[in-house]
């Protein structure tokens, strides 16, 4: 089952503001995130594919039926929510069948099927507890069973982990991916966290003030951003302005450096891209790309360092990690400079 | 304040509450139970309990099913014009019984206006106009001040019910009303019933409408109550033994829905967010 959007939009009523345009296609199978800041449209977004908002333009294609006059009921598509919205008066057992109930599946095999379920999430002993008695992770696996359990034709998942303490999110994290994978589910999964989106996705779309700015795997997200305002939102990152000065040449105000200029003229007005992990620290005086100057606010973080290195003449320290902190020149490697034109 | 802490409310109860209850006992208890066993064996006696409680299911079930739908609709419109639909809805609140049994009067009794409009299009008016002072017309008057009441106590449960699990039900297949029946019905039930036991109670201990809209014409235990200690009459013993089985009735329909409304607390106890 392949999910589709085709130029949505959508204004919240009584706004201007909304979604602009989003058009993203997710495979049968694949897991596409969708990050941005809160206000950024995901949410409405989910909304609209889950039939729980109407009234956008555009289209929504699941397995190539358009979704605009189905409603929600119909569309067969399983939601978890941020606060795992299960009903309190139905025990673990109960709240998973339900759809199935709804469905119309005689009550033993309900039984079973939600037993399957049960098994899968590993929480077997639960099946005539209380919701209410359960922790957060767990009230968010059953919220994951109940919706798998009707085989959906999508999944999508609302903030699934925001809920929960930082201990067990990774953890959540990782069995939501298999049991994605195990299920095969075309799955949109909305977060405003990029590291869960990182490590969760197939491919990552990223959303801004209602508008797509690029849709990649998270490799090329991270190492080809489309613009700044990419960059600054997927990775930690120093962006410099810079100029265009010669071919391979840039200048940053305070230092030229050697960086990959590609088709771009000289005096063109760039922004130069530098992720801390490709900072050397005190590198030997003859590497290409040396700045002097001095340590600025330094973090312990265990196994690396995160540091400021005030480069001399500079406004804005560029950020570094590695094992050892620079005390007095740092170099950047030219292929590890990436200039972005906006 | 703090240094007396919650004594002042603790003398008010046992002045105003507790000392009159306490009367109450050795009065109807006086020579050996005679009280009871007087009243027992009086049929008007059973009549009124049977009057009373008929009252009570008639104006609490209406009180409630309106109050509620009321509640709803408030907790759906906007603040602005909630909280003017809310002064609005307490106005009745605030009239005296008196001033309601007068205004029903007015409108529906013999000569009232209601009644000679029906009479105009051919309804007889005798009969609609004795209406008002039966069981029925007096428990349209209580619910006239009791629905206001259900609406504003009830209307928080409704503005802070969490939709989502009824949305969860919608994508999960469930329409609109079996959404509604799945999620929102169980949560809310309690409050409800809990809400409609204690307008039940409220409604047979009442009695100055009551007075005011039908005399002592129609035989519910507090009317009764009061001819037996007013005027004429002076069997302060059987008063005393009356109070204690109305208030017994008023208890027992309380605690069944205090009962209810704490089990449903412990159940939502605990809900992880």
């Amino acid at each position: 089952m392949s999910l589709i959007l085709d130029q949505v939009s959508y204004v919240y009523p009584g706004t201007t503001h909304g979604l602009t345009d989003v058009s993203l296609s997710i495979e049968p199978g694949e897991l596409v995130a969708v990050i941005g800041q809160s206000g950024s449209g995901k949410s409405t977004l989910l909304k609209l594919v889950s039939g729980l908002s109407t009234g956008h333009t555009g289209s929504i294609l699941l397995n190539n039926e358009d979704l605009a006059t189905k409603p929600v009921h119909l569309r067969n598509i399983g939601v978890v929510f941020q606060s795992y919205a299960l009903f309190p008066h139905l025990n673990v057992l109960e709240n998973i069948a339900y759809g199935l109930k709804l469905r119309g599946v005689p009550a033993d095999e309900r039984r079973r099927r939600a037993h399957e379920l049960l098994e899968v999430i590993d929480m077997t002993p639960f099946a005539d507890r209380a919701v209410t008695q359960l922790s957060g992770g767990q009230q968010q696996r059953v919220a994951l069973a109940r919706a798998l359990v009707i085989n959906p034709a999508a999944l999508l998942l609302d903030e699934p982990l925001a809920a929960l303490d930082a201990s067990i999110r990774g953890h959540l994290r990782d069995q939501i991916r298999q049991l994605q994978r195990r299920f095969n589910a075309t799955t949109l999964l909305v977060t405003h966290d990029q590291e869960e989106a990182l490590v969760m996705a197939d491919r990552v779309a990223v959303l801004k003030e209602g508008r797509l700015l690029q849709l990649a795997t998270p490799k090329i997200l991270y190492e080809q951003p489309a613009s700044r305002a990419v960059a600054s939102f997927v990775g930690l990152s120093t962006i410099l302005p810079a100029k265009v000065l010669a071919t391979n040449r840039i200048d940053l105000g305070f230092a030229t450096l050697a960086a990959n200029t590609g088709s771009r003229s000289a005096g063109s007005a760039v922004f130069a891209l530098i992720r801390p992990e490709h900072v050397q620290a005190d590198p030997a005086e003859d590497t290409p790309n040396r700045l002097t100057g001095s340590l600025g606010t330094e973090r312990y973080l265990g196994s690396f360092y995160r540091y400021d290195f005030n480069a001399l003449g500079a406004d804005t320290p560029i950020l570094a990690e590695s094992r050892t902190v620079a005390q007095n020149a740092i170099a950047i490697a030219p292929e590890h400079i990436r200039l972005l034109d906006h | 304040m703090k240094r007396l802490g919650a004594w002042p409310a603790w003398i008010f109860l046992a002045l105003f509450f507790l000392a009159p209850l306490v009367a109450l006992i050795p009065e109807a208890f006086d020579g050996q139970g005679a009280a009871f066993g007087r009243i027992f064996a009086d049929g008007l006696f059973w009549g009124a309990v049977r009057n009373t409680i008929l009252l009570g299911l008639l104006a609490g079930t209406l009180s409630t099913l309106v109050g509620t739908l009321i509640a709803i609709e408030l907790a759906r419109q906007p603040e602005h014009r909630r909280q003017w639909l809310m002064t609005l809805l307490g106005l009745p609140l605030a009239f005296s019984g008196l001033v309601i049994a007068y205004g029903f009067i007015l409108a529906f009794g013999r000569a009232g206006f209601v009644t000679q409009l029906l009479g105009l299009l051919g309804a007889d008016s005798a009969r609609v106009g004795s209406w008002i002072y039966s069981v029925w017309g007096l428990g349209l008057a209580y619910a006239y001040y009791l629905i206001p009441r259900v609406a504003l106590s009830l209307y928080p449960v409704f503005a802070n019910f969490d939709q989502r699990p009824l949305w969860a039900a919608r994508t999960l297949g469930a329409t609109r009303w079996q959404a509604f029946r799945d999620t929102v019905v169980p949560e809310i039930a309690p409050s409800v019933f809990s809400c409609a036991c204690l307008i039940v109670a409220l409604t047979m201990g009442t009695y100055g409408t009551a007075l005011a809209l039908v005399g002592t014409q129609l035989n519910i235990l507090p009317l009764m109550l009061l001819t037996k200690i007013s005027d004429g009459g002076s069997d302060f013993a059987g008063a005393a033994a009356m109070s204690l089985i109305l208030m017994l009735i008023c208890v027992i329909v309380m605690g069944i829905g205090d009962v209810i409304a704490s089990r449903s607390q412990k159940q939502v106890a605990g809900i992880g967010h």
